[in-house]
Formats: C-alpha cells, structure tokens, sequence
C-alpha cells in the first residue's frame, strides 16, 4: 500500500552519500549503506583500474581511479583513497617503507624521541602523501558527487606509534606517562590538520584511528591518555567522525561513546550484538567483517552470511573490519553490497525506510528479558 | 606440599595470591618459589614491577656470590616472567606492563647469556623467527624470542619484513628445523601462507615445522595456512617450540 503511495521513493532512492551520512548520524536509510572505511583494494582493483600500488599511494590520478573501483566494481555507498596509514606520518619525516604491488606501506624508522623536538613543517599539507591523498580526494568528489567519501587520519596516539616506534611509545605509557601526554599534545595538531585538509578537499567525513585496543592496552589506559582528548576532537574536527580501533574493543566502546564519536568502526573480534547493547543510540556501528577467514580464504556465501549477522544485530552499516589482504577476490567483496542488499528489502516494511530488527535484549543467552 | 606462606618475597606471595587462578598453575609456581632462594624471588618481583636497575644489580650481585647462571636465570628470570606471562593471558597487564618487564629480563640477560654461551650448555633446539613479508611490527615476535631464549632454544631473529626466500635461506644455512612466524595485520598474514608454500615448492616443507602467532591471527588460520601449531602469547610460543622440536629434534 506505502508503495502506491509513494512508488517514486520505494526501493533505493537515496543516493550512496546521503545514505552513508544519514546512517553514520544513527539516521533513516532506504538501505543500510555496505561501506569500505578502511581499503578495500585489491590486486584484481589494480588491473581494472591500471593503477598500481605502490605508485598509487602517491600519485593523485591513480589513487583516485583506484579507489573509485569500491563503488564502481563492488557497488559500495563509499570511495576511500587514503588506504595505506603513512599520511602523517610521511609528511613529519618518519621513514617511509612505500612497500611494492602486493605488499602494503609502512614506517621502517622511527625520528622522534623527545616530544619538545617535535613541529609540524610548515609544508606538511604540501608534502607528498598529502599531494596525493588531497588531489584524489578532490578528483573524487568532482566524479561522483553523489557517493561518500571517506577521508582517514591517523590520531596522535597512533601517529606517536610511528614517529616514536611502538615500543618505545607503549613503555613510556608506564615509565614516563607524562612525556606520553605531551607527545600527544603536540601530535594533535598534524592530525586535526590533517582532518580539516581531507574536509575541505571534499571528503564527507573522518575516520581517526587511534589504536588503544585490548591486545596493546587496558581500558582505563585509553581513559586517562585519550578520553579527554578525543572529546576535544569532536568539538574541533569539523565534520562527521568515526572512530576506529582495531581488534579487541568490547570493554572500551562505553568509553568511544562517551567520548561523542558520531560512529565507530568496529573489527571482526568484537561482537556486534553486544557492541549494540553497549553502544545504544549514542553512537552509530559500522564493521565488522572479518578480513583473513571470511573475505581473504572464505567464499561469496561466507561473506554474505556473516554480512547478515552483523546486519541482523542493528549495527548502522556494513564494510570489512579493516583494510582487506591485497589477494582477496572481488567476487567475494561482492557480497557486502547484495547482503546489504537483501537485508534492506527484507526490512523495509513501509517501502521507505529500513528497520532493522534487532535482537533481544540480552542478545542470545536466552535469559528472556 | 609447598605452601605459599613458604615463600619469602612478599611481593611474590601477593602476585601468586592475586592474579593466578588456574590450580596447576598456582601448585607449579608456589613450589617454584618455594624451592628458590630467596634472593632469586628477589630478582623474580623486580622483574614483575618491571624494575629494571634492581633486576641488573641483584643478577649481577648473584654472579658474583656463586649461584649459577642457570640457576638464575630458571629460577629468577623466568620464574618472574611466567608470572607476568599469566597475568597477560588472563588480562590483568597488558602490553606495556609486559614490555617493562621484558626490559628488565633483558637486563638480567645480559649478565647470563654470556656465561651461558661460554659454558657449551646444548640448547633445546633452534628456532628462525621472523615478521612475515610487509609487516613491520615485532613487539610479539620480540616477547617469544625472549622467551625462547629463557627456555633454553638458541634463536636465529631475522627480523620484520621477511621474505620467504628469506625463511628458506635461513633454514638452509643453519641446522634449524623450527620457524616462527608472525604478523600483526590482516593484510599481512596470508604471507604466511606464501612462505609455508615456498618452503613445499623447494621440498623442504616435511623437513621443518612452522609455528604461527600475532595479534589477528587464529588457530583456524594458523590450519588454514598449512602451519604446525599456534601460539597465543610468548608463553604458548615457548610451550609449542618444545612440543615441535621434540618432533624434529633439532
């Protein structure tokens, strides 16, 4: 009957952009958005887009029509074009490994050993990485102006990784904390500018990766070191925010949220019935698929199916946990689009706007709540 | 049977009593305790504060008051390290807690591998480690070598970024037969398999056993890939290498 009423909005009338937006904000979509945050590029993306890492990590052009291949070829609401994590860290001079076609970049040398020694260069939005990441974010926005950009920016926390070395960074979390605390005092900057450039270069929104997950430190870790700050980020970025922070997370997304991301992009290790349970509606979750056992060795079927539980459990959006491994098969990335898909057909009970239907309270442990 | 109250060090009493939960582990660690010396309790708590500066001076004070360098090492390091070992497995510290202590058993270290080396003591077995291709990261990989080296295996590091042509000339030129590999992204970890693979294109597959680990990878994976075992933390690593090098027996 709604469909009558309004055939010219039934099925899939927003455009990719609006989808993705409205569904970062918690909103009402036609269809929830399948998404790539982190890269979703892979060897197979190269060929079509005759475009190549490692050169595509520099050059503009390149990086553009590679990313472009996420909506292009996967039928995905976004494009994503910074996909290695050097941007920052390349344009304050931190060694930088471009790796080659198959193998990914990374910072090889470490530069930084007193936080007073640290400024940003003046250049830094001029710098290489930037060149590129700015004019394919731009080329992108003049292309498909009705698709969602997704602009990544490496936090200080994890910027201070790969200036300071991980090693050394972590130890002074408990040997010299306020030498951390300075360290990412004077980081912040290079990340907000960061942020602010991809913004206004055109991207939709940011992603910030701050790593302070349960493999490297303690919840109350994150709290003392990154709470306050991110908090800061929120009043000052400018634009829609997504957090992300790999692996373990569970027993720290009370503490994403309350630091006031718009979204969080979880990984495959979380649950996402319980990252829903906690997350509420002061946060919006977009994961969490998981990239070595599903899209790298699993199938189209593996794909679609685990689509389908993160989708059930009421998460906002789907996308890989993370930037997938270079070898997985663009049919099986496929699956993130159709599950998304399927899903929203299935759910649309008024031919306008999709509902999910979310699970028990309590999740599955059949306590009947 | 050895009682907890047997043990000197207060600090060690307090660790046992806190963060062990599993029976077998709180038996194996009282008696532990309980028969080493109270100096070498000493050097154990420091190395769990992460006390550096202490673990150094009371290794070399030992030394030089006649307790082996084995006995040192067994009893104080690595006494001191399984405790930290346990409290990261069961989520009481968490890497950098780990990475302090870690530096103080290298301080420790210092004073006995020497000694060790000079002394023709025959290792357990050798172990290649390395990061595998693309992956910069070794935080883990550096945890388990200590380990290895504290649980008696000689360890031939290669480093991060390894090939795995770079595994098959290691294995070639040195007699070891166990490899350890590690990767801490999803994007890297199917160069797991790429190595496994080499290692069955040059024939030497049946010939090494392959050990995995890493923050992202799985026992499923470490199947999948075609490895041997994996290990969860440094303290599985050390508990597979035994198990395997049995196996090959170098």
């Amino acid at each position: 009957m709604t469909e009558q009423h309004y055939p010219r909005l039934s099925g899939e009338w927003m455009t990719p952009r609006r989808r993705f937006l409205s569904a970062l904000y918690g909103g009402r979509v036609d269809k929830v958005p399948a998404m790539t945050l982190s890269s979703v590029i892979t060897l197979e993306a190269m060929e079509i887009a005759d475009a190549e890492f490692p050169e595509a990590h520099l050059d503009a052009e390149k990086m553009a029509r590679l990313a472009a291949t996420a909506h292009e070829n996967l039928g995905l609401d976004t494009v994503m074009p910074v996909f290695h994590s050097q941007l920052e860290a390349d344009a304050l001079d931190a060694s930088t490994w471009w790796g080659t076609k198959d193998n990914w970049p990374a910072v090889d040398d470490h530069v930084l050993t007193d936080p007073e020694d640290f400024k940003v260069p003046s250049d830094y939005l001029e710098r290489r990485s930037f060149k590129a990441a700015l004019g394919a974010i731009r080329l992108l926005r003049k292309r498909y102006p009705d698709v969602g950009i997704v602009g990544k920016v490496y936090g200080a926390w994890s910027v201070g990784f790969h200036m300071v070395g991980i090693e050394n960074f972590l130890m002074d979390t408990i040997l010299d904390p306020d030498k951390i605390r300075r360290y990412l005092e004077v980081l912040l900057p290079a990340s907000m500018m960061s942020a602010h450039a991809q913004l206004e270069a055109g991207a939709d929104a940011i992603m910030w990766c701050d790593h302070a997950n349960r493999e490297l430190v303690s919840p109350d870790m994150y709290r003392d070191f990154l709470l306050e700050m991110h908090q800061q980020i929120q009043a000052e970025v400018g634009g829609p925010s997504i957090l992300h922070c790999c692996g373990e997370t569970t027993d720290r997304i009370d503490y994403f949220a309350e630091a006031g991301w718009d979204c969080f992009h979880f990984e495959s290790q979380v649950d996402p019935i319980k990252a829903k349970e906690i997350a509420g509606d002061r946060m919006s979750l977009f994961g969490n698929i998981n990239n070595p056992t599903v899209l790298f060795s699993g199938t189209y079927d593996d794909c679609y199916e685990a689509c389908m539980t993160v989708l059930n459990a009421g998460v906002q959006g789907v996308a890989p946990e993370g930037s997938v491994p270079l070898g997985t098969k663009m049919e099986v990335l496929a699956a993130l689009a159709d599950s998304a898909r399927d899903y929203s057909n299935a759910h649309r009970p008024d031919g306008r706007f999709v509902v999910h239907d979310l699970p028990p309270a309590g999740g599955d442990d059949g306590s009947g709540q | 049977m050895a009682q907890l109250s047997g043990i000197a060090n207060e600090t060690i009493r307090a660790e046992i009593e806190e963060f062990l939960e599993r029976p077998e582990e709180i038996e194996r660690n009282v008696e532990l305790f309980n028969r080493a010396s109270p100096a070498m309790q000493d050097i154990a708590a420091a190395l769990i504060e992460g006390d550096n500066d202490t673990v150094d001076r009371l290794t070399a004070a030992a030394l030089a008051d006649g307790v082996p360098a084995l006995e040192i090492m067994d009893d104080g390091l690595i006494a001191g390290m399984g405790i930290v070992g346990i409290k990261f497995r069961e989520g009481f510290v968490f890497v950098p807690e780990v990475l302090v202590s870690a530096r103080a058993m290298k301080a420790g270290m210092a004073h006995i591998e020497p000694i060790l080396a000079a002394s023709g003591v025959e290792p357990i077995g050798t172990v290649i480690m390395g990061t595998v291709q693309g992956d910069l990261h070794d935080i883990g990989k550096n945890l388990c070598i200590m380990m290895l080296r504290g649980g008696g295996f000689t360890v031939i590091d290669l480093g991060v970024n390894t090939s795995p042509d770079e595994f098959l000339a290691a294995v070639k030129d040195s007699e070891a037969r166990l490899i350890g590999m590690s990767a801490l992204l999803t994007t890297t970890m199917p160069n797991m398999a790429k190595t496994v693979e080499a290692f069955k294109d040059a024939g030497l597959r049946e010939q090494v056993r392959f050990m995995v680990g890493g923050a992202p990878v799985t026992p499923e994976f470490g199947e999948e890939v075609g490895s041997d075992g994996y290990g969860k933390d440094a303290l599985a690593c050390v508990a597979l290498a035994k198990q395997l090098a049995l196996e090959v027996r170098r």
